[in-house]
């Protein structure tokens, strides 16, 4: 380590930047949340909205499961299966992650 | 977090019972943050990475730190770092950004029940710190959670980050590769585990096979992160399709109903939230 890495270094075009993608982050967080609101809370849109976070969720990890190949699908399943059968997030995501952590120590990926 | 005016709300809020009292009384914040504590090990060791990227990058410190906690937003945050040079292309860095977000416009959107009647400024404070981890976390509470438990799980999630980033600059390298112990898998396990506990009975299951199905494809056709906006879209499209009249539910989320507008245009602390019946009587529905 050659020099003290400097916290009050601040370039305004990094600031900017970082105000900017701040900007977009946090719009499109409270904008959803926001538009919702003014969905009606009945009937068709209330159900779908109801059907929108198992959705999101879905689509974050099943393609990174595929991606993760044969022993990220199989770990991804074991996660599921022990959540199902013991509701307990921690031992879920263990049997989970010791499951594809072994299976690339001695399968590779 | 205590504010002058608090106890009042909570004495006249009907709603009182259970994840409705208060805003973001401190007990529910410390439930919220133990509750996202298995993701300790990988966010820190992903924070420590993106720290080793920057420094590479030639963001100082402080910068980083800044990012990570005014964006707060692991994927963004790493492509952005990637495309950082000298000269910062800050147009291309803030539409990745977007690009890679966009989906926060459907996770702000399923937050409604857990900002139901809650004044705006509530909305405007508990909304910044969302992230995937804690979104999900706090959407599978069996008493839905409350903006709270949200905002716990987000700070702890932005200190195990924050330090993670630190950790990770200062040493600028050696950390451990978080494939070698399975870390990088950690988030796929968190989000399969608990999609178990969205599920609400048969209606979500041609929803959940259409996003599993188009997240797919869009994973194989699509850039990115587009692949999460193919399923969810997909499958909204599905929950649409397969919606019938009969199905109007008698679950929190109707029970709990209020109408948008007046939750969302009530000035603070004036708008109690009323039962779907009072509701309903009243819009003659």
């Amino acid at each position: 380590m050659t020099q003290f890495p400097d916290l009050t270094s601040f370039s305004l075009e990094a600031v900017l930047t970082i105000l900017g993608m701040a900007a977009v982050t946090y719009g499109m967080r409270l904008g959803g949340l926001l538009m919702a609101d003014r969905l009606p809370q009945h009937g068709r849109w209330a159900h779908v909205l109801e059907r929108l976070p198992g959705a999101v969720l879905i689509s974050v990890w099943v393609p990174s499961a595929l991606s993760a190949g044969a022993i990220g699908i199989t770990g991804a399943a074991a996660t599921v299966i022990t959540m199902a059968l013991a509701r307990n997030l921690f031992a879920a995501m263990a049997v989970g992650m010791v499951l594809v952590g072994v299976g690339r120590y001695f399968i590779g990926n | 977090m205590s504010r002058p005016g608090q106890t009042e709300n909570q004495i006249q809020n009907p709603l009182q019972n259970q994840s409705q009292s208060g805003h973001f009384d401190a007990d529910t914040i410390r439930r919220g943050a133990l509750a996202c504590l298995p993701l300790l090990p990988s966010t820190i060791i992903f924070g420590a990475v993106l720290g080793v990227l920057a420094a590479q990058r030639g963001l100082s410190l402080g910068e980083l730190l800044f990012m990570s906690l005014a964006v707060f937003a692991g994927s963004a945050q790493f492509v952005s770092v990637d495309l950082w040079r000298e000269t910062i292309p800050s147009a291309t860095i803030i539409i990745a950004t977007a690009v890679i977000n966009m989906r926060y416009i459907l996770i702000g959107a399923s937050l409604r029940p857990v900002f139901r009647g809650r004044p705006l400024w509530v909305k405007v404070t508990g909304m910044h710190m969302v992230a995937d981890e804690n979104w999900a976390v706090s959407m599978t509470q069996k008493d839905l959670a409350n903006p709270g438990f949200l905002l716990g799980g987000g700070i702890f999630l932005g200190v195990v980050w924050a330090t993670g980033n630190t950790v990770g600059y200062l040493l600028g390298g050696g950390i451990p590769d978080p494939e070698v112990y399975a870390l990088d898998f950690a988030f796929t396990a968190v989000f399969a585990a608990l999609t178990i506990g969205m599920w609400k009975g048969k209606v979500d299951l041609l929803p959940w096979i259409a996003a599993a199905v188009g997240s797919v494809i869009g994973h194989y056709t699509l850039p990115g992160t587009w692949s999460i906006l193919a399923g969810a879209g997909a499958g909204v499209l599905v929950a649409a399709l397969t919606w019938r009249e009969d199905m109007d539910d008698d679950s929190l989320e109707a029970e709990f109903a209020v109408e948008g507008r007046d939750a969302y245009g009530a000035p603070e602390g004036t708008n109690a939230a009323k039962p779907a019946t009072e509701t309903a009587m009243e819009t003659g529905q």
